[in-house]
């Protein structure tokens, strides 16, 4: 991994950033100077909420994942009494890593690998062998953690360094009303996030994956191949109509959390799910029993949320996925499939077919996405030394409007770019 | 797994090998319609996250790909705007340390180990280097062997992989 510190201008430079964002136009360079990478980790990653897992992943103490907020790996375990813990994924004696799969279960402790220390789930030094060598302080050690984490219905966020105020400060009404929607498409309002995790490594910069993944501009040329190989998929009223047809929108929710909002194009009830009721009939039963008619009715219409949660969390439909940087020109993106609660299994099994389809290295979708965003970020490279590349983020501003959840325009319109952007550079000045 | 097989004999055994290679070199060199005539209707190809010792039903793959899926995946590339293979990679792959691992009247099960040489020529141009464990289900018809099964398990699929929208 490309230390972010080896950088041309030194750690002691200083990016100004309102010279380099502004409401229309971006600086290239954001995507590819080491120094901007190395404000992110700290302003964005270690300074703000960034999302670390869903409970569900780890149902039974001593269930483990191993995740990285930023740089920093972390482990989020099952404690001894239930409890969710994140910690930091190095021994408190030399640094030694903990954990290095990608997930677990049965632990009861974990040890260190190199002199033995053993921590209990809650990260408390529990032993340590020749004790009598170390005098009374060392009984006190813990491993680090996280200043801030909490949860929103199962999602587990953390704000490493704390000082980020409250989790419901950062996601806000619109961030709630996102994660509402995944979760209340489960009868029982209850995500079963087991389905395992498939991650992409892209030569690419993160921040085009927030671009990216709700973008709804470039669905007709970057996935022109499935539009023909797959005519009538789920996506075609919503997405692949023409213009001024698409009734689809873009939202910017503010806090830099923005949206596809597919469910104003769709042309049917569950569209999203590529079915009818009459083929998924226990689960619309289901859905209408836990929640009454009228509302399962607008659940089956509406779907699930496209949208990011800012800086990290991909809500994409049937999938949640993770937007990891690892280096300026480096980004994994992992997903797993929104498996729900409460349903039959045929049905987690449609969801888990649509999930492979849609994302992952061999994907009908994403696999595009990814070759795109790679040209970009070689054009971006090209134009950093020369130092004049702009982008252009005006698309759809004479026709942007204001509504009570914020900024909305056509589906097409680079709303999403301008309220990702517009919170990022809120974040890299303000707190800097 | 490790029991013994009835040998078979010689001139099976080079048909078998040879309907690997040419499913090797057709996959090599994105002979798309050519690869797919090699198919069974009931064919499964599946790429799994680690090995492949779990119910494809139960979690996610790179690819888990029936017959009808397959024929989407390959409408796809042949499109003409499958970006993440246009143009399509120049690949090479080796196909080493064949065994057998079971027969039956209709057909073998032969597994081995592969080497893949990917120059990734769409946007990095770097050359991507692939290696796993293949597994075939080959079935005996009135037109010679076809492919019912195609497992691969890459050595490294726990990590995250860079774009594999070709025939692995």
């Amino acid at each position: 991994m490309q230390s972010p510190i080896d950088s041309e201008h030194g750690p002691e430079a200083s990016v100004i950033y309102e010279d380099l964002i502004a409401t229309h136009r971006i600086h290239g360079s954001l995507y590819t100077d080491p120094a901007v990478f190395a404000d992110e980790m700290k302003r964005i990653f270690l300074d703000g909420w960034v999302f670390v897992g869903h409970e569900s992943e780890i149902p039974e103490i001593g269930d483990w994942v191993t995740r990285q907020l930023g740089l920093e790996p972390v482990i989020m375990v099952r404690d001894e009494h239930g409890r969710v813990q994140v910690l930091a994924n190095r021994c408190a004696h030399r640094g030694t890593m903990l954990c290095w799969q990608a997930r677990g279960g049965g632990r009861r402790a974990f040890q260190c690998t190199y002199h033995g220390w053993v921590y209990s789930l809650d990260g408390k030094l529990r032993s340590l062998p020749g004790r009598s060598g170390f005098d009374g302080e060392i009984s006190r050690i813990s491993l680090d953690r996280p200043n801030q984490v909490d949860r929103y219905q199962g999602f587990v966020f953390a704000n490493q360094n704390g000082g980020a105020g409250p989790l419901e400060g950062h996601l806000g009404a619109g961030g709630m009303a996102l994660i509402d929607r995944a979760v209340e498409l489960s009868p029982t309002g209850e995500l079963a996030i087991n389905g395992g995790w498939i991650g992409q490594r892209i030569d690419s910069n993160w921040k085009m994956w927030p671009e990216s993944d709700n973008d709804g501009y470039h669905l007709a040329v970057v996935h022109a191949s499935l539009q023909k190989a797959v005519p009538g998929t789920q996506y075609e009223a919503a997405l692949f109509s023409p213009e001024l047809d698409n009734t689809s929108q873009a939202r910017d929710h503010g806090m830099g959390h923005v949206e596809l909002e597919l469910r104003t194009g769709y042309d049917a009830e569950l569209a999203w799910l590529g079915t009818t009721r009459e083929k998924v009939a226990g689960y619309c039963d289901a859905l209408e029993n836990a929640r009454g008619a009228e509302a399962a009715k607008r659940i089956l219409w509406d779907g699930p949320p496209h949208a990011l949660i800012f800086p990290n969390l991909f809500l994409g439909e049937m999938n949640l996925a993770i937007i990891q940087p690892l280096s300026p020109g480096v980004t994994a993106h992992h997903h797993t499939p929104l498996l729900l609660g409460g349903v039959d299994a045929a049905l987690n099994r449609r969801i888990l077919r649509q999930s492979e389809g849609g994302m992952g290295p061999a994907s009908f979708l994403l696999a595009d996405d990814a070759v795109v965003a790679e040209r970009m970020q070689r054009g971006f490279e090209a134009g950093h030394q020369a130092g004049h590349v702009w982008t252009d983020m005006t698309r759809g501003r004479h026709r942007e409007r204001q509504d009570i959840h914020g900024k909305v325009s056509h589906v097409s319109d680079e709303t999403i770019n301008r309220g990702f952007w517009s919170h990022y550079r809120s974040v890299m000045t303000e707190r800097a | 797994m490790s029991g013994i097989i009835n040998p078979v004999s010689a001139k099976e055994w080079r048909d078998i090998r040879a309907f690997i290679y040419l499913e090797a070199r057709l996959a090599d060199e994105s002979e798309y319609g050519a690869w797919e005539a090699l198919l069974t209707d009931d064919v499964h190809y599946w790429v799994p996250y680690g090995k492949a010792n779990y119910e494809p039903d139960s979690r996610i793959s790179f690819i888990n790909d029936n017959r009808h899926r397959l024929a989407t995946r390959i409408r796809q590339l042949q499109t003409g705007h499958r970006h993440a293979q246009t143009p399509a990679s120049s690949m090479r792959r080796m196909i080493t340390n064949l065994e057998l691992l079971e027969q039956s009247e209709s057909g073998y099960v032969v597994a081995g180990n592969f080497v893949l040489y990917e120059h990734a020529i769409q946007a990095t141009h770097n050359v991507r280097v692939w290696a796993g464990r293949v597994t075939y289900g080959l079935r005996r018809t009135d037109d010679g062997l076809r492919m019912s099964r195609k497992v691969v398990e890459l050595v490294n699929s726990t990590e995250a992989l860079p774009t594999l929208a070709f025939l692995i």
